[in-house]
């Protein structure tokens, strides 16, 4: 196809007049920004502690229910995943349905239960129509509130688990991501532990899940989010109807965690891997520190969108990897910083200098104007679609009510961005993320990386942990 | 179902994405099949305006002011399955190209325009289209459609841009399929295998070999020959006005001129008459999979829509029979997953297509136990007729999932269907009527659909064995 900037058959048919080489070759400008609102929600609590907030949001006439009770994987103790294992349990039936029963149930309202443990919440979810909403809310009282926890299923929810954490441990990303919580948490709490072990796994009975969700779950540790088009009045209703009578359960005894420095590097050997999998980290503070709307600011600049110097240089300059990205982990406690990358084998050594040389530079000097202001915009814009959903709203309030931010937190998001000066971002950059105190794992073709990595003058005081030799090499 | 840590199964499900695929993709990934079928979704219709302008270009546009933000999405009707021989993953490649700059907007001020104006963008490669998107505050439309146009009329094919995204793509095969266990077996194995026909059974990521090939002329004739407005779809929905937003369009695209009618590509596949079966060795794999894709319908026909239906009926959701039996009650895996389409949905693709389901099962249970449960399952779909509430119920799933798709804060997936159904079939209007095929459904139709496509020799068996592992 060749390019011809006046046709003028084209032109003519069009309803404007012809463009000139102008209005081609020059970037129209951008309106004023738009303004955003968070959308209205409106929370009541129960009298046995259970908060409840509704959230009328979208278009299609559906309806999602996310109910999270504060029981996740801190509160695992030393039985790591007890508490996935428990809501796997509770999917099993409840009240006297089977697990069939609720998902034939649900599927008639044009939903699917869905149950999920996080660190720090268990999330009971269903989107359905929104004419079922009420009923399906009935069903997800009976399912928090009553599960068989049946024998007769246990063996195989066991096994499923098993199996899962054996496919995890196949992947390079899960692999990494367990030994640098380890390295940041150690394995005292529960945050260095991001997987069980098999022998873990098979050594839980029911006992352990039923004493998990005795100690756990309850009114007082649950929060319930509603949205999308619905009746509120009959919801509310329904609400009562299903929870009022739970026990509001044990207290909430969260132990909190700060992650650990360096430097440590940890490699664990792939033999043969084209690609060497990084975790590059650096202790933070918590969501609740005055630092952490910077933190949040230094992250897009460096590593967390895909304008970032790291994407720019790592991928769209020298090619070394395809999905780079960093971010900011916010925990009780405290908070960490990673950037993670999957590079060409041949090119870890040089990919990690790269990433090192970048840190250095934003830490020495504050970036420009038209690149902090681009990604202020950015951020600013990205928070709209944040929001912008269901489920996105329900995120939001929820990790705000979870840290027990202040309540108009999701209203100041954007103004304390803004609030965030270039020299900030530096700032932050040179505060937190100190090279002396790097966390690295490496999993990859150790027989050709090792040397490379070894040799990155930043690395010169770390502490190298390598894998211990296996069996079959005495 | 459980929502796992790790997500295993979806694999596959972002791959052939040209930015960062782990942020905002996630939407357009799903394998989602809408349909709307009961008088209560009436009070739901999506606004839909279509033009096309004299140069080819189609163009539709849906307005809707609940966020302050507009989606853009331009589709060329160029995918893998029309992709040059020797130049397997080429369009995928290409796709990444067109990242690379234009005449105003060199390397990287495409990115910077969108990002630094609020949105986000993306690209993805499927069988019959690739597509470029971005959702931005409203504020910023106008821009973007200028960007779209520029890189649309005027691109920079550059050498070295070409070498640089040679490498981000050798990058992304490794870190979605070589270094992953499981990484390409159900998605890019499983449809080599099925097919007959170059076209639909190539690998659709590219043999290594192919990209270190591809040239810049390759690029050249891949843009001239498939990139021309003619051949391409403009969506854009949102917080917008209609007669100013087209208005735009024509200003910004009517000079670049119509390209040559496209080639004829023959993707047809032959009807399949004997089973198939085959296996990969997986190095990195713990647990033996299995993965089984059976030929679909032709797309629009009566049989196609039972076929969506039965795809409901057993293998989406936790009530479907695939999971009951396989899962439930044999305790053969942790879940079984699959689809019309693992790349899309039943609606963006046009040509043969595949029904797959998958799993990844314990190394206790032999293949044949598993495909034992599986066949009985099957079977009692060709033998036996649904009940009407069975039926009324996979109805009501889809028409749930209709509303998951086009009601979200991205609005990728209403646009995908918008573009899907302009292209495909000259009418995004038929997203007001998706229902109309599903209506005429019949137990009957199910059955002798399932009669006719679920015959085990219309299907591909592949298993991923462990390494080393020959005793099957």
């Amino acid at each position: 196809m060749t390019v011809k900037l006046f046709s003028a058959a084209l032109a003519a048919a069009s309803l404007i007049a012809a463009p000139s080489v102008a209005q081609i070759n020059e970037q129209p400008a951008l309106g004023e920004p738009v303004s955003f609102t968070v959308p209205d929600n409106r929370s009541f609590t129960l009298d046995n502690g259970m908060e409840v907030t509704f959230i009328q949001y979208g278009l299609a006439p559906t309806t999602q229910i996310s109910l999270r009770v504060r029981a996740g994987n801190i509160d695992d103790g030393s039985q790591t995943y007890i508490s996935d294992l428990t809501a796997s349990m509770m999917e099993e039936g409840s009240n006297g349905r089977t697990a069939e029963d609720i998902a034939t149930e649900i599927a008639s309202m044009g939903g699917e239960l869905g149950v999920g443990v996080g660190w720090h919440s268990t999330n009971f979810g269903v989107n359905v129509l929104s004419q079922y909403a009420p009923d399906a809310m009935g069903i997800v009282a009976d399912v928090v509130m009553r599960p068989n926890f049946d024998e007769a299923e246990f063996d195989r929810v066991s096994q499923n688990m098993v199996r899962d954490v054996s496919v995890s441990r196949a992947q390079p990303g899960p692999i990494a991501t367990e030994a640098y919580r380890r390295l940041l948490f150690g394995g005292g709490h529960p945050y260095g532990n991001s997987l069980p072990t098999e022998e873990q796994v098979r050594g839980y009975e029911l006992a352990d899940v039923q004493a998990f969700y005795d100690g756990n779950f309850g009114a007082g540790r649950t929060r319930l989010y509603v949205a999308g088009r619905f009746d509120e009045a009959a919801m509310e209703a329904a609400i009562r109807e299903a929870f009022s009578d739970w026990a509001s359960g044990s207290a909430d005894a969260l132990t909190p965690a700060a992650p650990n420095g360096g430097p440590i590097v940890q490699f664990i050997d792939r033999p043969g891997a084209p690609q060497s999998t990084l975790r590059v980290g650096f202790p933070a503070v918590g969501v609740d520190h005055p630092d952490a709307p910077d933190l949040a600011v230094m992250n897009a600049l460096l590593g967390g969108s895909f304008t970032s110097r790291l994407t720019r240089n790592l991928r769209e300059d020298k090619g070394y990897t395809y999905s780079p990205g960093s971010g900011v982990t916010w925990g009780m406690g405290g908070g960490y910083w990673t950037f993670n990358a999957d590079v060409i084998t041949e090119v870890t050594g040089a990919a990690l200098m790269e990433t090192f040389g970048e840190i250095t530079r934003l830490s020495e000097n504050a970036p420009d104007a038209v690149e902090a202001d681009g990604i202020r915009t950015w951020m600013s814009g990205i928070f709209i679609l944040q929001n912008a959903s269901t489920g996105g709203i329900i995120g939001q309030l929820n990790f705000r009510d979870l840290y027990d931010l202040p309540d108009d937190y999701l209203e100041n998001y954007v103004p304390s961005l803004n609030a965030v000066t270039n020299d900030d971002i530096s700032r932050v950059a040179s505060t937190y993320l100190d090279l002396d105190n790097v966390v690295l794992v490496v999993v990859g073709d150790l027989a050709v990386i090792e040397e490379q990595v070894r040799a990155l003058p930043e690395l010169a005081n770390a502490r190298f942990i390598l894998p211990a030799p296996t069996d079959a090499e005495h | 179902m459980t929502i796992r840590k790790s997500l295993v199964l979806a694999l596959g499900t972002l791959a052939l994405a040209a930015c960062q695929p782990a942020t905002d993709s996630s939407e357009q990934a799903a394998n989602t099949n809408g349909a709307d079928t009961s008088a209560a979704s009436t009070s739901f219709t999506v606004d839909v305006s279509y033009h096309t302008l004299d140069n080819g270009l189609r163009v539709v546009l849906s307005e809707d002011h609940t966020v302050p933000t507009a989606t853009v999405a331009v589709y060329y009707g160029v995918g893998f399955r029309n992709e040059p021989r020797g130049r397997t993953g080429f369009a995928h490649l290409f796709e990444h190209l067109m990242f690379q700059g234009s005449r105003n907007l060199p390397h990287g001020a495409f990115d910077r325009l969108i990002y630094g104006s609020g949105g986000v963008n993306n690209g993805s490669t499927r069988y019959d289209f690739t597509n470029y998107f971005e959702v931005v505050p409203s504020n910023a439309l106008e821009a973007i459609i200028w960007a779209e146009a520029d890189r649309m009329g005027q691109p920079n094919l550059d050498e070295s841009q070409l070498d640089n995204q040679r490498e981000v793509v050798r990058n992304e095969v490794f870190v979605n399929v070589i270094n992953q266990p499981y990484g390409g077996w159900i998605w890019i194995d499983l449809p080599m295998v099925a097919n007959e026909n170059w076209h639909n059974a190539h690998n659709f990521y590219g043999d290594l070999t192919d990209l270190d090939a591809a040239s810049l002329e390759d690029a050249q004739a891949f843009f001239d020959q498939f990139y021309a407005p003619n051949n391409a779809v403009i969506v854009v929905a949102g917080d917008i006005d209609k007669d100013e937003t087209l208005g735009w369009i024509e200003q910004y695209f009517s000079y670049i001129e119509a390209g040559d009618p496209l080639p004829e590509i023959d993707t047809s596949e032959p009807r399949q008459e004997e089973e198939k079966f085959d296996y990969i060795e997986d190095n990195l794999a713990n647990q033996p999979a299995l993965a089984v894709g059976y030929h679909m319908p032709e797309r629009g026909t009566p049989e196609y829509y039972a076929m969506i239906l039965i795809d409901q009926l057993l293998v989406q959701g936790d009530d479907s029979r695939l999971t009951q039996s396989l899962v439930a009650e044999e305790g053969y895996a942790s879940g079984v997953f699959g689809g019309i389409n693992l790349l899309g949905n039943a609606f963006n693709y046009s040509g043969p297509m595949l029904w797959t389901v998958g799993l990844i099962h314990d190394s206790e249970f032999t293949v044949s136990e598993v495909m034992g449960t599986m066949d009985t399952t099957i079977e009692g779909i060709r033998t036996t007729p649904v009940t009407e509430a069975e039926l009324e119920r996979a109805r009501t799933k889809l028409l749930s999932d209709f509303y998951g798709t086009v009601d979200t804060s991205t609005r990728f997936g209403l646009v995908d269907l918008l573009a899907s159904f302009a292209m495909f079939d000259d009418d995004p209007s038929r997203i007001n009527r998706i229902t109309e095929g599903f209506e005429q459904v019949t137990p009957e139709l199910v059955m002798s659909t399932a009669q006719e496509y679920l015959r085990p020799t219309n299907r591909t068996v592949l298993e991923v064995r462990l390494a080393g592992d020959d005793s099957q």
